[in-house]
Formats: structure tokens, sequence, C-alpha cells
């Protein structure tokens, strides 16, 4: 393969054939360092080899002359992408004294997009193109049909090894690449059905009306993604689950000029922040300079619109912050535009200069015209916002108060019972652990004691530890501080009675089983209910709790860091060693204690009241730098959707009271 | 240098290398708010002024370098004084700055932060551990890495 300087040629009167196929340097050096290219040989580089090719097809629907792609995952681990576009120009190109689409599946760089001529506000303007996909192929093979015929060719590790050939004579056109990912470059060559056939669905949701046909003969599935709707149904899929505050979704669109948006808002009851951003159909997962422009401009213009409508006190110069006004949004943002600029090759954070401001300029402007128009939905979102806001602040108060009360023996049962009596609404949806059934079934596994007992389960939240054991006991107990619980373990315990656990309201020796799970580490001097919990049971009982616990010393720090914020009540981070001597130091005996590790993806656990917006910024921040000795010992691992899963170690202790 | 020992100049040069430490990671620990926040080019000067705030604080490291570690006094500059030097201040923040901070938390009623600095105590513990194998790697002759089989 030859090196070329770049030498942009013009496609004239915006024709694409040969001429308009520009040429950048060769592609050898892809098979020796893959990741600079497609930023990885795991599965999302494997991924990208499908995007790629995909963004491709995109490309040609974009300029307005395909409407169908087809993907095939063969169940041989080929991959196949097929369009109705123009199909890759075949003639000679003249530079190059080969067949253009050759030019294209070997040259770094080559294609269309990189000059304007062609395409517009192309996908891959900085991509790494289809070349990248031969180069790190086993085997490709091309069908063209243009031009009156239908054309194959096949290469191998990117090398041509047939020439184009006109097969036969055709009146169809459009482009079908086939290949099969060189398992010498990739750790893995499965493709992942979920993540391809998410992406897919998304660029149905950025690009109305293009058809998406994914098959996967692995599986035996056939999807078709095919919508009308837009980036408002993209909403409504993102907020399924939610409740929205206000319908329709919020639309703002400006079309013409060197930058276009197309951006949906909707805020929900949630407390999180779901902001999906794609430049020129690419999905920026880390933001960049467009979403920094869109915070601008929603602080601007609701700060703008509560201070006039007399909504802030102005004595105090109350003014909302950005992440208040983010708290339950969902919101997708499609920006177009000439040549983006990203940071790495992964293309996950948008830099170009310059767009923050446009952006910001242009929302701002229709955002006021909207809230300006519709009082109603102003009240919503700007009421929601100052909610936000004056929570958080509400919520620093209590906390400074919880630490002041804290030279007490603890903390007063008031700031107890509103955090998780708010909490109740949705107990099982806050966090997966609480009604998993493996973990559960751990708990059950650990009971010693003859059938028939009798159980107390101490801070017993909606009481499912406790029933846990139903096949087990003759009677179940339930405590709790918050009225709320109380009524909803009620559904599940045979009785319910409210009260504090630094003071058991029931006489000593009256049980044969105490249960607890997750609680003592909220709870200052937390060897006090051990000891309540020792007194209530008859000697040869038993005490079963379960606790998080950090792996070992090393990711202790770090996780009291992540605990902290995401609950201020936290008030003991117990290490393995020293939740056995506080068992042990209370007079128990007998100590058995058993693992269960169970995957949570934080963006549940951290999406409550209790967490703040900086505060779950924060957490995520911490995984994304957790120290080196934290992360080896402690696994999560970070999707490339963002999403963080967090791997939790249950310690489910096992102890007696003497006899 | 003529010898800094109990002079003025000496202290100082410590105050500043703790001033410009201190100050550098509070900027940085500044920038992740203004970043959340949506204030990239505050978030960036913050993080300019860090990087020059570590520089600033090794200048006076410089320094100090032939007179003895800030922290602890012992004697530092090679690779093995640096790792002892580390070990003794690892050392005594595991067995009486940490416990005792701790012990003093409780006793003023602030259950959380006692917690806090157990947890770091534990930490100091592993890395007396951790220093303590680098240094008999070290005296027996072998690379900090051990690598291979």
């Amino acid at each position: 393969m030859s090196h070329t300087d770049t030498t942009p040629t013009s496609g004239a009167n915006g024709s694409y054939d040969a001429s308009s196929i520009t040429v950048l340097p060769g592609l050898e050096a892809v098979r020796k360092n893959p990741s600079m290219y497609i930023g990885s040989t795991d599965q999302e580089g494997l991924h990208r080899l499908v995007y790629e090719v995909v963004d491709n097809s995109i490309d040609e629907s974009l300029a307005g002359h395909c409407s169908h792609i087809h993907v095939i995952i063969d169940s041989d681990g080929h991959c196949s992408v097929e369009d109705d576009g123009r199909g890759i120009p075949v003639d000679e190109h003249l530079e190059m004294g080969c067949p253009a689409c050759q030019v294209v599946l070997t040259t770094l760089h080559a294609g269309g997009k990189f000059d304007q001529g062609s395409y517009f506000r192309s996908a891959g303007i900085h991509g790494v193109g289809i070349s990248c996909v031969n180069a790190l192929s086993t085997t490709l093979e091309l069908d063209i049909w243009r031009a009156n015929g239908h054309w194959t060719q096949r290469y191998e590790q990117g090398n041509p090894v047939t020439n184009l050939e006109r097969k036969h004579a055709s009146k169809r056109r459009g482009t079908r690449v086939r290949f099969l990912p060189d398992p010498s470059i990739f750790d893995t060559t499965e493709f992942s059905h979920a993540v391809l056939a998410r992406r897919l669905e998304e660029l149905a949701f950025l690009h109305p009306g293009i058809h998406i046909q994914f098959d996967d003969l692995r599986q035996g599935t056939s999807d078709v993604f095919q919508y009308d709707s837009g980036i408002l149904g993209f909403i409504a899929r993102l907020n399924a689950e939610r409740t929205p505050l206000h319908t329709p979704p919020m639309s703002i669109v400006h079309k013409g000029g060197d930058l276009e948006i197309d951006l949906a808002l909707q805020w929900t009851t949630a407390y999180g922040e779901e902001i999906s951003s794609y430049v020129n159909s690419i999905n920026t997962v880390w933001g960049g300079t467009h979403v920094n422009g869109l915070k601008r401009a929603l602080t601007r213009s609701i700060n703008a619109y509560a201070a006039k409508a007399g909504l802030l006190k102005a004595d105090n110069g109350e003014r909302i912050a950005t992440f208040d006004i983010l708290e339950g949004l969902t919101c997708v943002m499609s920006v177009r535009m000439v040549e983006p600029r990203f940071e790495g090759q992964t293309k996950t954070r948008l830099t170009s200069r310059g767009v923050r401001d446009v952006v910001d300029d242009l929302v701002t402007a229709q955002l006021d015209a909207i809230l300006g128009a519709d009082a109603a939905l102003a009240r919503v979102v700007v009421g929601r916002a100052l909610d936000a806001s004056r929570a958080r602040l509400a919520a620093r108060r209590a906390s400074d108060r919880a630490r002041y009360t804290a030279r007490d023996i603890h903390v007063s049962d008031e700031v107890y019972q509103k955090q998780f009596g708010i909490r109740s609404a949705t107990w099982h949806k806050s966090a997966v652990w609480i009604a998993n059934e493996d973990l559960l079934a751990e708990h059950a596994k650990a009971f010693e004691m003859p059938e028939g007992a009798r159980l107390l389960d101490v801070c017993c939240g909606s009481g499912v530890v406790g029933n846990s054991f139903s096949d087990r006991v003759s009677e179940k107990i339930g405590l709790d501080i918050t009225p709320e619980m109380v009524k909803l373990a009620g559904e599940r315990l045979d009785k319910v009675v409210q009260g504090t656990v630094y003071d058991i309201p029931f006489p000593e020796a009256s049980f044969d089983i105490v249960c607890t799970r997750e609680v003592l580490h909220l709870l200052p001097n937390p060897g006090k209910p051990v000891s309540e919990i020792f007194r209530v049971l008859k000697p040869g009982g038993q005490f079963v709790v379960g606790q998080i616990l950090p792996f070992s010393e090393l990711d202790g720090p770090w996780m009291y860091r992540v605990f902290k914020k995401k609950q201020p009540l936290i008030f003991n981070m117990f290490q393995e060693e020293d939740f056995r001597q506080m068992l042990l130091g209370a007079g128990f005996v007998d100590l058995k204690m058993t693992e269960y590790n169970l995957w949570e993806s934080i963006d549940v656990w951290i999406d409550t009241h209790e967490t703040t917006s900086l505060h779950r910024h924060e957490i995520r921040d911490l995984f994304h730098n957790a120290p080196a000795e934290a992360r080896a010992v402690h696994p999560f691992e970070i999707l490339p959707s963002g999403e963080i899963r967090d791997l939790w170690r249950w310690c489910i202790f096992s102890v007696r009271k003497p006899e | 240098m003529a010898n800094l020992e109990g002079l003025e100049t000496h202290k100082h040069l410590k105050d500043a290398f703790a001033e410009e430490a201190v100050t550098a990671y509070r900027y940085l620990y500044f920038a992740k708010i203004a970043d959340i926040e949506g204030q990239p080019d505050v978030a960036q000067l913050f993080r300019d002024l860090a990087e020059g705030g570590i520089c600033n604080a090794h200048g006076s490291l410089d320094f100090l370098r032939t007179e003895g570690d800030p922290l602890t006094g012992a004697p530092i500059g090679q690779t093995d004084r640096n790792l002892h030097a580390s070990l003794l201040a690892e050392s005594t923040e595991f067995s009486e700055l940490y416990p005792d901070m701790a012990a003093v938390a409780h006793a003023e009623g602030f259950p959380d932060v006692a917690s806090w600095f157990e947890t770091l105590t534990k930490l100091k513990r592993a890395h007396v551990q951790l220093l303590r194998e680098a240094i008999a790697r070290l005296e027996r002759g072998q690379g900090p890495e051990e690598g291979g089989e």
C-alpha cells in the first residue's frame, strides 16, 4: 500500500464518484496499534467495527440516498451491514489507479466524508472509517450494486485477494459489507446482542423514518427499529419507568446555519438526571461543550423566569444552582455540525470551541419563549428546580442538626423517620439488594433454630428479611422507628411494633432468633443496639445480621466517601474485624460468616432523596477516579453507556447467645 | 548550601511545602465541583493552578531534600532513604496519629468522623506492610518489581 499525502479533491457539483474520494495516509499502523484507532480491543472496540460500517450507511441516509439498513450477525461470527444507498463508487480512482471502493477499503481516512462536497455533517468526520474495519477483519466481503451491475471483492486482513469483479447486471443500488473480526486482534469476537440492539435503536430514534433491521441468527431474533417520533419518542422510551411531571416533553429545534440542534427535555419525579447527547449521531457519553452550553442555558433561563415571577427570595439573593435544575431531568440532545472536534478516538466528549456559547444562546432564547408562553408548564419546571434547591439546603441543615445531636447517645428519631419515611414509598425500588431473593435466601440458610421459633426483625424496613424465615418460625415480629415502614412491614410480618433499637420494647429473653440487615452502620454507638439484641434473645438464641463491608482495608476510605455521600446518616464504616469484635464484645459466641457478592447498578442506588445531585456526581467521579489500591481489591465496572455497576460484598454473620 | 538546621528558613521551607501541597489538592477538589456545576473554564483554571502548586511544593522539597523529610525529619534523597522515611511516617500515622484523632472524635461526639479516622488507620497499616515489603526487596538486591512467575 502506498502512502499518499492529503490531497483534497472536490466532488464537483455534489456528485459522488471516484473524484470525490479523498486519500489520506495508509493503514499498516492499524493492525499494529488497533487501540489507537478504535479505542480498545475489548468488546467495545469490537462493536466499534459495526458502528463504523453502520455510520457509513447513516451518512448515506443523511445525504438523502438511503432508507433501509440491514444488520445481520451470523451464527459463525460474521457481521454484515447492507444498505440501499448509492453504493460506494466503483470507477477508477485517477490518482490511485484502482477502483475507488478499493481505495476506501484499504486506505486510512479515505472516503467521501473527508471532503465537504459529498457529505454534510457526517458521523465519521474524524472517524476511523471502514478501512479500519477491513484491516482488523480476517475476511471482508464487499458487495456493491451500482452502475447497472453487482460488483464484488474479497479482502483478507485488509488486503484485496480478488479484483473488483462485475458479477452480473443489476438495477439495484446499495452496499453490503460482511466481515469476520480477527480473533488475533480482539480479546473477544463475540458481539453483544443487547449493546448492538441498543445502539441501532438509538440511531433509529435519531434518524426518524430510517428503517433498521437487526437479525441475530445466533439466537434467531429479528428486530426492526423505525421511529417517526424522533427524539421525542426517545424521551418517552427513556422515561417509560418514570413519572413525568409534564407531557409532552419540551422540544427545542434549530435548523440551518453551521449548527443544528434537536433537543427534547422532560422532568420526572426521579432524582437522578439522564442527559443523552449526540453530535452527528455519535453518542458523546461524557458530554462536552454542547452539553455545557445546554446547562448554562437552563440555568440562565430558569433563574430569569423565577426572578421575574417573584419566586426567588430576593432578600437573601437566592439563586437556583445548575444541579438542582438538572435533578429529575431526562434529556436527549442531538447536534449536527461541520467538523466537530472530539477528545480521543472514541469520541466521547465534544471539545469544539465556540459551541457552548452558540448552544447557550439558541437554547436560552427558545426556552425563554416556551416558559413565557405556558405559565402552567413554567410553574412545574421552575417549581421542581426550586423544590430541589430548597430541599438540598434543608437536607444540609438536617445533617448539621444530626451532627449536633450526635453528642447525645444517638441521632434524634425524627431524622431517621423523615429519611426512611420518604423512601418507604418506593422502598423495594430504591436498591436492588432489598428484595434480591438470592441474598434473602443466604440469610435464611443461616437459620439454626428448631422449628416454631419466635422471631424479631429489628429495623425491619419492609420486613423482607424476617419474611425469608417464614417457613421455619411460628411468629414473626417486626420493630421499626418509622411509621410508614411499620405499615409496610405489616404486609409480611405477623405484628410490627414502632420503637427504637436502642431500647427494644420487649423484656429479656423474649425471642429465639433476631435478624437485621444493613442497619448498624447507620447508628452511632452500634454496640448499644447489639447489646439490646443480646438482651431480648433467649439463652442459646441466634442473631443473624447482614452487612455490606469493604473487601479489605485498601478500599475502606474510598468506600467510606462513596457511602457517606449516598447516605449522610452513616456513622460507621465497619471492616470485617470491627464487626466480628463488636458481636463477640457483646457476649455472643459461635460466630460464623458467609460472604455473598452481589452486582448492583449504582444508578438505582443513588437515585433517592437522601443523595443530593452534587453528591451523585461526586459518587460517579469517585468511581471514575478510584485510587489504584481500591480498584485492586474492589471490583466494579463502568459500562459504555456510562452506567456504573458495583460489586457489593455482603457478609452474613450468625452468632449465638451462650446457653 | 549551608546547613539549615534550627533556622527559621528551614521551618519556612517546610511551611511553604505544606502550603503549596495543601493549596494544590484544595484546587483539585474545587475543580471537580466546578465541573459538576457546569463551569469548565473555572475547573480548568483550578486544575492549572493546582499543577503549578504541585511544582511549587516540589520546589521547596528540592531545598529540603538534603535537610531531611519535612514530615519526619528522617534523611531522604535516594530511594532507599525515601522508603524508610515513608515507612516511619506511615507507621506513626497508623500507630499514633489517626488512632489518637479517632479517640478525640469519639470523645467530642462525632462517631462518623471517628470512623473515618479508624478507616484511615487500617489503610495505613496496609501501607506499612507494603513499604516493609518494598524495603525488604530492595535490601535483598531485587528491584521493586518482581515480575514474572
